[in-house]
């Protein structure tokens, strides 16, 4: 029978046949709803927004975790966003200005100064104590970060980990330039013989001091040497440049030499393209390398980054777990306490995040979580970062109000200075007037 | 008297519905974008009136200035080639319109317009990358050496500018060629019959009978050339050094990275001036007969 038949042969509904179905229906909706807010307040779940800035191979292994934590817990449920580094900041402020502040998010430990307005204080909530109430206690943090974490005595701040510079080398082409990769170079001179031979005995590219070469990259380098001569950006009040001295200039003068004399790179390429590709000897990167190596199937292995100047220094910063600043309408004091209790979960299971996004847990049980230490990510890489992390060669960068601008101002002179275009000391002649000219304000 | 103030009513409600999204979305944040440049302005609430000392810090810039004359060398590379090139597909598409294969043609030269910024931004960031990017190998291998285009400053820009007409050209080719199609045949046939050549036909009557289409592409064409910024932000980040830094990146600076709005807003005040008075001279030069 078609459709057509069966509408012909089908009983047409009377209007009476109609209102009572509709009447018995409501029934049994209105006696059913009866039953609804008990089963919902039941099954109540809290959502609470994460937004973070990672992204590559870090934001697949935050994935992981959220993923995790919406299995294990039925009561909160993490809705994950994870941005642009670049724009986290503004977005995150523009957040909290408008009311839609995420109740997780994430700040570097060296822009608590200019973030913290935007944070919850964790002691002094309107929620009481947030650490007390979700058991988040300091001995169980690296201690450094965890002190990174106050800003004019007040904590706004979780450790999650430290991040930091080290040094990736192709063990194929060390092989073929003739050194032995099971010993990497740890003082300047070797360094310099290491890339030299990999120069003249493969024809490769010897050495590339800044990860992609972007312009807060090349400041970095830039940086990582001249912390390793003692200096500092600005004076200790903050008031004025510090930088144009003879332990900036040396450093500046050393990594364009490394260019332009030593002819171990090029301007403007790419180094984790070319290490990537099999094309590098060596590479200061941060440990976010650690899955792309793997995955460019290149035979590597890590080690310190070389002690070029009086101390051996690297850069490094942190992540930290934050509460934005929360309107209660938005968020109650339920929320806020479970906010912190996803905190203090997120980092009990940092163990992944060092395995996965290549990070050292800051979470002290975590760091030492056996699948974390007997990882490949732990053994080729992780251990050393540690040990970066633990003798204290970690220099974290500029923290100041103005920090952001201070980097933008120091930035284009170095990239110039790298480029060959601006000797290495009027590159620093026009950082420093820059700089002075941010400060003045 | 009361038809004519019904007839005023009617317009009014057909206008309203659109005239209340552009006060809303449009005029709106102009007027806010306005607004917060008079302040030293605080996302979490702290704004202070300043009056006009964000717009005195840009005149006193000189990395403003040097974002400015960025943005116009920009213009000034990417709005002819961008119009031009559009202009010389469409004449190249319209002469061989009959032939099937034009079809094809028609739409691999404007498929690049269906990417977004930053699919463009990243292709040819890939293509001109100095260690593994086709056109630099390609241009090795046949004995040249061609400079790091995108870590020059002679030539990020120029490169930028490429980049942008190869995404944005065929847009303007469809527009170009829709007013093609406009001009009836007659009038090519009779300058045929009175003996004109081609460049006569062109310019005497293409280009006249072109001239809406022009100023639509034109018009557009400078908002495009001076907003730009994906492309940038991809492919140099405004460097080497600043060579790059156009005044669109510049506002996105200090308005996402510094987190300083109002002089943020100050920029895009300047921005909006500068196109608004761009494009109010394209009219006067052009007409008002256009096909906007």
């Amino acid at each position: 029978m078609g459709w057509r038949e069966e509408l012909e042969h089908s009983t047409p509904v009377s209007r009476r046949t109609f209102l009572k179905t509709t009447a018995a229906a409501a029934a049994v909706a209105a006696v059913g709803s009866a039953r609804i807010p008990s089963v919902m307040a039941q099954e109540r779940v809290t959502t609470l927004d994460y937004y973070t800035l990672f992204h590559s191979g870090d934001a697949a292994a935050m994935e992981r975790i959220v993923r995790l934590f919406n299995t294990e817990n039925r009561a909160v449920k993490l809705n994950l966003l994870q941005g642009q580094w670049a724009e986290y900041y503004a977005q995150l402020f523009a957040a909290v200005g408008s009311g839609n502040a995420p109740h997780v998010g994430i700040c570097h430990s060296s822009r608590v100064m200019d973030v913290y307005r935007a944070l919850t204080p964790l002691e002094e909530s309107r929620a009481g104590n947030l650490l007390d109430a979700a058991g988040i206690r300091a001995p169980q943090y690296t201690k450094s970060v965890w002190d990174a974490g106050v800003f004019e005595g007040k904590r706004y701040l979780v450790p999650l980990d430290t991040h930091m510079f080290g040094m990736w080398y192709n063990k194929d082409l060390f092989r073929r330039a003739g050194l032995d990769p099971d010993k990497p170079p740890e003082s300047r001179e070797d360094f310099e013989r290491a890339a030299d031979a990999i120069k003249t005995r493969t024809g490769q590219f010897a050495f590339h001091p800044a990860e992609d070469a972007l312009p807060r990259k090349l400041r970095r380098a830039w940086e990582y040497l001249f912390w390793g001569g003692g200096g500092s950006l600005l004076t200790p009040d903050g008031k004025r440049a510090a930088f144009n001295d003879e332990r900036g200039l040396r450093a500046l003068d050393y990594l364009v030499g490394m260019i332009h004399r030593r002819g171990w790179n090029a301007p403007g390429t790419d180094g984790f393209k070319q290490f990537a590709a099999g094309q590098l000897g060596m590479l200061i990167a941060g440990n976010w390398y650690f899955p792309t190596a793997k995955a460019a199937g290149v035979n590597f292995g890590f080690h310190y980054v070389p002690k070029f100047f009086e101390k051996p220094t690297t850069w490094g910063d942190s992540h930290n777990l934050v509460i934005p600043r929360q309107r209660p309408e938005r968020a109650s004091d339920d929320v806020l306490v479970a906010a912190a209790k996803a905190i203090k979960w997120i980092n009990e299971r940092s163990s992944i995040w060092g395995i996965y996004g290549g990070h050292i847990p800051a979470f002290l049980p975590a760091q030492r979580a056996k699948d974390l230490q007997e990882s490949e990510t732990w053994q080729i890489a992780l251990s050393k970062f540690a040990y970066m992390a633990n003798q204290g060669w970690l220099h974290y960068p500029l923290v100041h109000p103005l920090a952001p601008r201070v980097h933008a101002a120091v930035e284009p002179h170095i990239q110039e200075a790298y480029n060959g275009r601006l000797t290495p000391k009027d590159a620093l002649t026009r950082a420093e007037a820059e700089v002075n000219r941010v400060l003045i304000g | 008297m009361k038809r004519r103030y019904g007839r005023t009513v009617e317009i009014a409600l057909f206008i309203l519905p659109f005239a209340a999204f552009w006060i809303l979305f449009r005029l709106g944040p102009v007027l806010y974008g306005f607004f917060i440049s008079l302040y030293r302005w605080d996302p979490l609430g702290d704004a202070k009136f300043i009056g006009a000392r964000n717009y005195l810090n840009l005149a006193r810039d000189p990395r403003f200035w040097n974002a400015l004359v960025n943005t116009l060398e920009f213009a000034a590379i990417a709005i002819p080639l961008i119009v031009g090139i559009g202009l010389v597909l469409a004449l190249f598409i319209f002469a061989g319109r009959k032939r099937r294969v034009t079809t094809w043609l028609e739409a691999g030269f404007f498929f690049p317009y269906l990417l977004t910024v930053s699919v463009v931004g990243l292709i040819w960031r890939w293509l001109l990358d100095p260690d593994f990017g086709v056109v630099l190998i390609t241009l090795r291998d046949m004995g040249i050496s061609p400079p790091v285009f995108l870590n020059e400053p002679r030539w990020a820009i120029p490169a930028i500018a490429l980049a942008t007409a190869w995404w944005l050209a065929g847009y303007r080719m469809l527009l170009f060629r829709a007013a093609l199609e406009d001009i009836p045949d007659e009038f090519y046939e009779a300058a045929r019959i009175d003996g004109a050549s081609g460049p006569r036909i062109f310019f005497s009557i293409v280009v006249p009978l072109l001239r809406p289409a022009i100023l639509f592409a034109l018009v557009l064409t400078t908002i495009s050339g001076f907003i730009v910024f994906g492309q940038v932000l991809i492919m140099t980040a405004g460097g080497p050094g600043r060579a790059s830094e156009v005044l669109a990146m510049y506002l996105y600076r200090f308005g996402f990275e510094y987190l300083e709005m109002g002089q943020a807003a100050a920029v895009g005040m300047v921005l909006f001036l500068i196109i608004l008075g761009l494009t109010m001279v394209s009219f006067r030069w052009l007409g008002y007969e256009s096909s906007l």
